[in-house]
């Protein structure tokens, strides 16, 4: 038998007579990797959202009152003809004033009370998605400022930038997190694998007395190390299976149509299999650690 | 096949366990290993199976010094050398057959040279019949066997024995004694250490007389 075949055997064994410090490590590796898969499940369905906003996301340069159709005319020229720019449209202030009494009925009162149409006319610009957009959209704005006719520019990629900004940093935080829970992980797989290796104290010494190769003696510790580790983030990946399907059963239909997706999305292949990876590579290290006890 | 020069083991603040002892034991040869408890019959032992490394001096077997010898070679070196303990060291939880092809499953033998092996093994000791058995379901002396199919499954050149009767009453102690000598017959060296005079005599080889660490007489067989 190889030794691959006989390090598991011996680490399979080891976990059954280990059973309740086994079961202990493992849920301690799933609480990790299920705050780890949580947060990469929030993650995928938050960077949707931003891509679609980000996708979405226009430009509106306002028109002073007394702006020329000649200026406007030249306005929307030059817009058309900027690489960052998808489609141009003008939109009147009346039909503003339309739009804003369309999508809030409730403040109409306001806008009747006043007299007179608060909303500019402005030219509305889709702008492209790609990763030079932000830079090109900047300096489009800049570039729009101080035209002719040209009252102020709104720009929405700049409150969907601090948005990403702030995504940028919970995410850091999270995997902070994760990776400090992770540490925690890998000790207590570490204890878990060095208890065994004492209960298995007797048949270590007899192996280095009839001259076993190391590979023999401290294969069986990796090998249960990363089959905690294993379980451990199969586990959290079924957990996390389960929680996600319940929340969109609960909430998934209101969360769409209230961030304006289409459905919430579980974790993609790649996701699951790093997860899955990230609990084997953390148990096999904290067993290489333990197996080191045996010299 | 052994040979020490000027060999000694401190432990502490110069407590000698072995003080310049200077011995010779000769490939094939069958010898005894006596002194009253601390005169380091199983310092040496330990020596030499390389559990411990000397303080001073040297210990040479089959022609090379084992204090060179780097931690992959300690390893090839005891596959070369069997031993048997007073206590058996057998695995409680590996049956009568595992744990004597354990050896040979852990050096990486072809399965069936394993089982073959291992079955002769057990026969010699005549434990055919038990190959089953957890080892807390047989005897003393039957533990005792094991722990010999053990040291022997590997065809070693060298058996060492700590006090291999200690726990055994003296019927079984000759049966065991028996074992040792056919595997001596067979061309193995065997080292015994024990502190059995009536053994030593019955059996009636070279007698290495050790005291307070040091070489206190030395005997030869009776003819």
């Amino acid at each position: 038998m190889s030794v691959v075949g006989y390090a598991f055997e011996e680490a399979w064994a080891s976990l059954r007579r280990s059973g309740r410090s086994a079961l202990v490590s493992i849920g301690t590796i799933s609480i990790a990797f299920v705050t780890l898969g949580g947060f990469l499940l929030l993650s995928v369905n938050v960077q949707d959202v931003l891509d679609r906003w980000l996708q979405a996301a226009e430009m509106s340069v306002c028109l002073q009152d007394g702006a020329t159709s000649e200026e406007r005319g030249a306005l929307e020229t030059y817009l058309r003809a900027q690489p960052g720019v998808a489609a141009v449209e003008f939109v009147p202030k009346e039909r503003a004033l339309e739009r804003f009494g369309a999508d809030f009925p409730e403040l109409r009162d306001v806008t009747e009370s006043l007299g007179e149409n608060p909303f500019p006319s402005a030219i509305e610009v889709r702008l492209r998605s790609d990763d030079s957009g932000d830079v090109i959209a900047d300096q489009l704005a800049k570039d729009v400022q101080g035209r002719p006719g040209v009252a102020d520019v709104r720009f929405d990629r700049r409150w969907l930038s601090r948005l990403i900004g702030i995504v940028t940093t919970a995410r850091a935080a999270a995997a902070i997190a994760a990776a400090i829970l992770m540490l925690g992980a890998a000790f207590t797989v570490a204890a878990v694998v060095r208890l065994s290796l004492y209960a298995r104290r007797d048949e270590l010494e007899i192996m280095q007395l009839v001259g076993a190769p190391f590979s023999y003696i401290r294969e069986p510790a990796i090998m249960e190390g990363l089959l905690l580790g294993g379980v451990g983030a199969a586990t959290a990946l079924a957990t996390v299976a389960v929680l996600y399907s319940l929340l969109a059963q609960w909430l998934g239909a209101d969360l769409a149509g209230l961030i304006g997706v289409g459905q919430l999305r579980f974790l993609g292949w790649f996701e699951m299999a790093s997860i899955l990876m990230g609990g084997i590579g953390v148990g096999a290290a904290a067993g290489t650690v333990a197996s080191r006890a045996v010299r | 096949m052994i040979e020490t020069q000027s060999l000694a083991k401190t432990y502490g603040r110069g407590v000698y366990a072995l003080r310049d002892l200077n011995l010779t034991i000769g490939k094939g040869e069958f010898a005894f290993l006596t002194g009253p408890s601390g005169a380091g019959k199983s310092t040496l032992l330990r020596l030499l199976l390389l559990q411990e490394r000397p303080t001073e001096g040297s210990v040479i077997v089959g022609g090379r010094n084992l204090s060179s010898l780097k931690r992959d070679e300690v390893q090839a070196y005891r596959r070369t050398v069997g031993f048997v303990f007073q206590d058996f060291k057998l695995i409680p939880s590996k049956t009568v057959f595992e744990n004597v092809s354990f050896v040979m499953r852990v050096l990486g033998q072809p399965v069936e040279h394993q089982r073959r092996a291992t079955y002769q093994a057990l026969k010699w000791v005549g434990l055919q019949h038990r190959l089953n058995a957890l080892p807390q379901e047989l005897s003393g002396g039957e533990q005792q066997r094991v722990a010999i199919a053990r040291a022997l499954v590997n065809d070693p050149h060298l058996v060492l024995a700590d006090e291999p009767t200690g726990n055994l009453d003296p019927d079984l102690s000759l049966e065991i004694m028996n074992l040792f000598r056919e595997m001596n017959a067979r061309g193995t060296t065997v080292l015994v250490a024990t502190h059995d005079r009536e053994l030593i005599k019955w059996v009636g080889r070279r007698v290495i007389q050790l005291e307070h660490g040091q070489l206190a007489g030395a005997q030869e067989p009776r003819p």
